[in-house]
């Protein structure tokens, strides 16, 4: 392993003894302790505020946390944040982030099996939308730089096909040395087209399921609007027109389900 | 953003917990098909919650909803721009603290209901037993937002009706921290490489994607 | 595409490197007694024995000597109303060996939580305890409003 690797990973590692309780609190601190950490390397030492630790006692969160019932922390890393941030800060803010990952589902293992409450599960949520966030914006970096090379954008390719059973998925194409049409193993596995009685047969019934269940939403609105209707007449008929588009609110004013239980007032 | 919008975003993140969490706490997964190639991905799930006071991320609401327990459904009747959030003033319309006013602490928007500190209250029984009548202890009953509240103008501190305007302002966003990103034409993996050093002369054979 | 695409190998390709691992580790409380240097893992599923040896050594920093891996079998569970079977997922556990010199043992997280509880239980005891000397003393003496005596 390079030197500057090994670096890379000290330093990641300091950053995260750190800042360990306040990991998510404050993108901002924490940039200013990364940056500063990143640029003064052999200072990092001095800005500890709690004991590191080493080896086997990361995968295990701060004892002071062990007997707490909640932990404060803060939101997770959004988006527009980690994209003015260089790829070098992005790989380092990863390993925090993994390292982060493996305490807490550690501690809620170990919570789980002895019958103890896990503090602050949200922790384990918020890490991975950074996660998510973190590789987005790497993904949309990796696209730029493959649209602007090669008009591509460099992502798996993906097209909508008929299955066998005639309906519509999403197939997601594999790397292979043959092409195509030299590799028969290929084309002998691959199914093309479909029919026959019996997938006409069970599209015939699929179609009608999904009539159905849109059938069943249609009746459930209408219901719902008379319901409003019966035990609020005077409710704003715009905001039901424009809450359910699909019911027609004019007929349903007159139906007998949606008459309150009173005695109308006569002449008015 | 238009302020609406913020403030609906506020709506239901106040309690600093991610959507995420929120859904993951309340799921009820009866069944489901391992995610596995020869396996159609087919969930059985609980639908239909019972929301009350207590939030979804809590015990008391999964005791609420247990497995295999079905409530009648509460019609919801719907409201287009919500209004009401924590910290505004409002006057009570009913109940025995009708015509006083108070501030708003908590927001249930699934059954248009808002929590007020110090009005509307009763006394609950905790922890009783044989032997133990209970501790006593106040606790305030939820206002539905159409019928039993409303807003309070803050200048002359008396109840009003309200409406939402526009105003055309430009979106403004807050960043942290400085810029350290510097475009470049490389991905992100050949970046990485550069910084640590790591030659690679060797190019990959042509492969095909299908 | 995400830098975890794993590409076919062809003679002459460069080598495969992962810039943003997703695997996860736990670390588990051992289900039977160990040496002191071997530490339980339980890992992700398509983690390798060589995986797992990379992990620990380049990210965590440990010296390891040796790995073994298992699957262990997702328990099933009968559903008792309805009949039907469900399964949760496999378990890929990882016995780590470190150099005889290292000795690890699994920590007690939760010590001090039982202390704290029982404050708590001792709080709802003591009201108890008050409101049962206050039946006592007004045995004697029904009807009396609560301020009568100090």
């Amino acid at each position: 392993m390079s030197t500057i690797l090994k670096k890379c990973f000290n330093l990641a590692k300091t950053v995260r003894t750190a800042t360990i309780t306040s990991l998510l609190t404050a993108p901002k601190q924490q940039w200013q302790a990364l940056s500063a950490a990143a640029s003064q390397t052999p200072h990092a030492q001095m800005m500890h505020t709690s004991p590191m630790r080493h080896g086997l006692m990361e995968f295990f969160d701060d004892p002071k946390h062990w007997s707490e019932n909640d932990i404060k922390v803060g939101r997770a890393w959004r988006t527009d944040e980690l994209r003015i941030k260089s790829n070098k800060e992005l790989h380092q803010l990863w390993f925090i982030l993994l390292k982060e990952r493996n305490m807490l589902l550690t501690m809620e293992h170990e919570c789980n099996d002895k019958m103890e409450i896990f503090p602050s599960p949200e922790r384990i949520d918020k890490v991975k939308i950074s996660m998510d966030n973190l590789e987005k914006v790497v993904r949309e970096r990796n696209t730029a730089y493959h649209l602007l090379e090669t008009g591509e954008t460099g992502e798996r390719p993906q097209k909508r096909v008929n299955n066998a059973f005639g309906l519509q998925v999403n197939y997601k194409s594999c790397e292979h040395v043959l092409p195509p049409f030299m590799n028969l193993k290929w084309i002998k596995s691959r199914n093309i087209g479909f029919g026959g009685r019996a997938v006409n047969r069970f599209l015939l019934k699929y179609r009608e399921q999904l009539y159905n269940a849109k059938r069943k939403a249609k009746n459930r609105s209408r219901n719902e609007v008379m319901m409003i209707l019966r035990r609020n007449p005077n409710f704003d008929l715009e905001v039901l027109r424009r809450k359910f588009p699909d019911v027609d609110i004019d007929k349903l004013r007159s139906a007998d389900k949606a008459r309150g239980h009173y005695v109308p007032k006569v002449g008015v | 953003m238009r302020i609406t919008q913020f403030l609906a975003s506020k709506l239901k993140n106040f309690s600093n917990l991610p959507k995420e969490y929120i859904e993951r706490s309340r799921k009820q997964v009866y069944w489901q098909t391992p995610r596995e190639k020869n396996y159609l991905p087919r969930t059985v799930e609980r639908k239909r919650f019972r929301y009350t006071t207590n939030r979804p991320w809590t015990g008391q609401f999964r005791q609420q909803n247990m497995p295999a327990t079905m409530r009648r459904k509460v019609l919801i009747e719907p409201v287009e721009d919500w209004s009401f959030f924590r910290g505004d003033r409002i006057e009570v319309l009913v109940g025995k603290d009708k015509g006083k006013q108070g501030i708003v602490t908590q927001v249930i928007p699934e059954r248009n209901w808002v929590i007020v500190e110090g009005l509307n209250w009763h006394y609950r029984r905790v922890g009783a037993e044989k032997e133990f009548p209970g501790i006593i202890i106040k606790s305030e009953a939820p206002l539905h937002v159409l019928n039993d509240i409303r807003l309070v103008d803050p200048s002359d501190l008396l109840g009003t009706e309200f409406e939402w305007r526009f105003t055309e302002e430009g979106e403004k966003r807050l960043l942290w921290g400085e810029i350290t990103f510097q475009p470049k034409l490389s991905t992100f993996e050949m970046d990485i490489m550069e910084e640590m050093g790591i030659k690679e002369e060797r190019t990959p054979a042509k492969s095909y994607w299908y | 595409m995400s830098s975890r695409w794993y590409p076919i190998y062809q003679r002459g390709n460069p080598q495969l490197r992962v810039f943003l691992p997703n695997f996860w580790m736990k670390l588990v409380r051992p289900e039977e007694a160990q040496p002191p240097n071997v530490v339980t893992f339980s890992v992700s599923t398509e983690m390798t024995i060589h995986d797992v040896r990379s992990y620990l050594e380049k990210i965590y920093k440990l010296p390891v000597i040796d790995v073994r891996t298992r699957i262990a079998l997702g328990e099933t569970r009968r559903d008792q109303t309805y009949g039907y079977v469900t399964k949760k997922d496999d378990v890929k556990y990882a016995y780590v060996t470190l150099p005889k010199t290292e000795e690890f043992t699994f920590p007690e997280l939760f010590e001090k939580k039982a202390e704290i509880k029982e404050k708590e239980e001792k709080s709802m005891d003591e009201s108890k305890n008050g409101f049962r000397k206050f039946l006592d003393r007004n045995k004697k003496r029904p009807g009396t409003p609560g301020w009568y005596s100090i």
